[in-house]
């Protein structure tokens, strides 16, 4: 063997122990394709859900384990930022395919390749978070959105769903082309010697005078490459549509897992890449936030259909959560991520009532919610909490969560951010009461015979109950919850 | 260097038409033809850099690149044939169910 060759192996087998989880996941996810699923009858797919949570449970615990360390040439490191957005991805995973089954099956669409996809995807985001090279970055996003463009057109019979998928593709496309035109800007300004992050943060400020334009270019390329992927405004018109159109689980997937992969990923681009350079993108990128909280929750109030409004309600919390990324530092990042697993409790909780009235995929409009608490105390009780969580009402969790996030980023001298996000967080507030209005000062629209439901099972009001119960009494976790996220450290 | 300003011109004139490519023609084929171009534009970047420094970063980037591409460019001409068989168009004004 020649000198390449054995480096090349031996920096595979030392960085292997690293990626475990991934290695794992695309290994199961490629059996249950082929040749698993030739043994399983197609009216039997549906085994293929908890088959999936246990593949997922374990990954989760594969992720537990794992060393910090640093691998593959200095692309990938695992550290409590990794770790620890690994963890919350993967629990988003687990809440999507637990919310999937039901609802699969009475569309008469499972099939081995959704869950498969959902696992591929998370190969993807699991490296994104991790990924300390530009290279890394762009493959692993390439990853999860090509997984995520044929999970949103799954339901190819329906005309939304191949519109939906097929406009996030193009616009998708159109981001990753200027995301990487960024990179190679980036990449051609430090002279093509790098793309390491570190690296890049020790030369990118002190490039000569002559290519601080290129500098200036490439930085606000990756920038609006990645608020593309978490739905900032002006970057979010591909969001509603993909939200209204993709299968309802993949929508509560979306607005969580890619979502918090590509929080990590701006945390550690902007946070440890292009740290020396944050003259250069610290403005826009606070536009970009002050915008996505003006325009996500403004535009919210006119929503008919709740898939849509929850569409806007989570543009505008990217807005917040962009906060922790303008204010830096690694506390910061903490606070981004206590904030991103208070929304994952109750955004997943919002989506499992969706999930349960719309039954059969259509009829999500928000007249639909008229006089539930007649009909559906319970239901109606625990939506009411996961949209006054969603609006920071406190004491419930997603009070706990933003006031950390608002708290810190005030200490980072963010105020009129901060005054933009409570102004902002109080309009929220006037949507989602409209929709609590609805369901307990309305009368029932009459239903017509045998109209009730059918997606209602027991993982459906598991997941109900149980998220609504973290949603009342998270904030006394508090303690717990804050310890856990100090962990969230850049080594 | 002077090659080099020359070959961030070109690829800036190739990604600009890309860019033009996706925001003005309505066809998704032809949009989906854009995207690659402005993934070109990057690549010709990056090979054109790293050979400059003598370095294989860069060229490794660029293979990577290809590779994604040619995966996107299946899922979106998937994409475009099942819009097609629903709708018979792959025009994408005619993507107006969903809205607001």
């Amino acid at each position: 063997m020649n000198g390449f060759a054995a480096g090349l192996w031996e920096s595979l087998v030392s960085g292997s122990k690293l990626i475990w989880p991934q290695i794992f996941l695309t290994f199961a996810a490629t059996v249950m394709l082929w040749p698993a699923d030739l043994f399983v009858e197609k009216a039997r797919k549906h085994v293929w859900a908890p088959i999936t949570m246990v593949i997922l449970a374990l990954t989760g615990a594969l992720i537990y384990l794992t060393e910090p360390g640093v691998g593959f040439s200095d692309m990938y490191k695992v550290d409590g930022l990794t770790k620890g957005f690994q963890a919350l991805i993967v629990l988003a995973a687990f809440l999507a395919v637990m919310l999937s089954q039901k609802l699969l099956d009475a569309l008469r669409e499972q099939t081995v390749e959704y869950y498969a996809l959902i696992l591929f995807s998370l190969v993807g985001m699991l490296t994104l978070v991790g990924a300390t090279d530009l290279m890394t970055v762009y493959f692993s996003i390439e990853l999860m959105a090509i997984c995520i463009y044929i999970l949103v057109a799954y339901l190819r019979d329906q005309n939304r769903g191949v519109e939906a998928g097929l406009k996030y593709f193009l616009l998708g496309a159109f981001s990753s082309g200027i995301l990487l035109y960024g990179m190679s800007l980036v990449f051609a300004a430090v002279g093509g010697v790098t793309t390491n992050l570190a690296e890049l943060n020790r030369l990118l400020p002190v490039v000569p005078q002559s290519s601080s334009l290129l500098v200036f270019s490439g930085v606000l390329m990756v920038l609006v490459g990645l608020c593309f992927k978490v739905a900032a405004v002006p970057f979010h018109m591909w969001s509603p549509d993909a939200y209204e159109g993709a299968p309802t689980p993949i929508t509560a997937f979306m607005a969580t897992a890619p979502k918090a992969a590509a929080m990590g990923a701006f945390l550690r681009v902007f946070g440890t890449g292009f740290a020396g350079v944050s003259s250069d993108w610290m403005l826009p990128l606070s536009y970009v936030a002050g915008a996505s909280m003006i325009l996500g929750n403004i535009a919210a109030v006119r929503q008919q259909t709740m898939k849509r409004l929850l569409a806007y309600s989570s543009i505008a919390h990217a807005g917040y959560m962009l906060l922790g990324v303008l204010g830096k530092g690694v506390d910061n990042a903490q606070a981004v991520w206590l904030y991103l697993l208070t929304y994952l409790v109750m955004n997943t909780g919002a989506f499992a009532v969706v999930i349960i009235l719309q039954g059969k995929g259509e009829g999500e409009r928000i007249d639909d919610f008229r006089g539930l608490a007649k009909r559906r105390p319970f239901l109606a009780f625990a939506m009411m909490m996961f949209l006054l969580s969603l609006a920071g009402i406190p004491p419930l969790v997603g009070f706990f969560g933003k006031f950390y996030l608002f708290k810190l980023a005030v200490e980072s001298g963010l105020t009129t951010l901060v005054v933009i996000a409570l102004v902002t967080s109080a309009i929220s507030a006037f949507y989602y009461l409209g929709v609590v209005n609805q369901m307990y000062f309305k009368e029932p629209a009459d239903l017509p015979e045998g109209a009730e439901p059918e997606v209602l099972s027991t993982g459906m009001t598991l997941i109900v109950g149980v998220t609504c119960v973290l949603t009342l009494v998270g904030t006394l976790a508090g303690p717990w919850l804050v310890n856990t996220m100090f962990r969230i450290t850049w080594i | 260097m002077a090659t080099m300003n020359a070959v961030l011109f070109f690829s800036f004139l190739l990604f600009a038409i890309g860019c033009a490519g996706m925001l003005v023609r309505r066809n998704a084929l032809v949009m989906l033809m854009s995207a690659e171009l402005m993934l070109n534009a990057a690549n010709l970047n990056l090979i054109a850099f790293a050979r400059h420094s003598g370095t294989v970063t860069g060229q490794a980037f660029a293979l990577l690149v290809m590779g994604f591409a040619a995966a996107e460019v299946a899922v979106g001409l998937a994409l475009v044939v099942a819009l097609y068989r629903r709708k018979d168009t792959v025009n994408a004004d005619d993507l107006n169910l969903l809205k607001g």
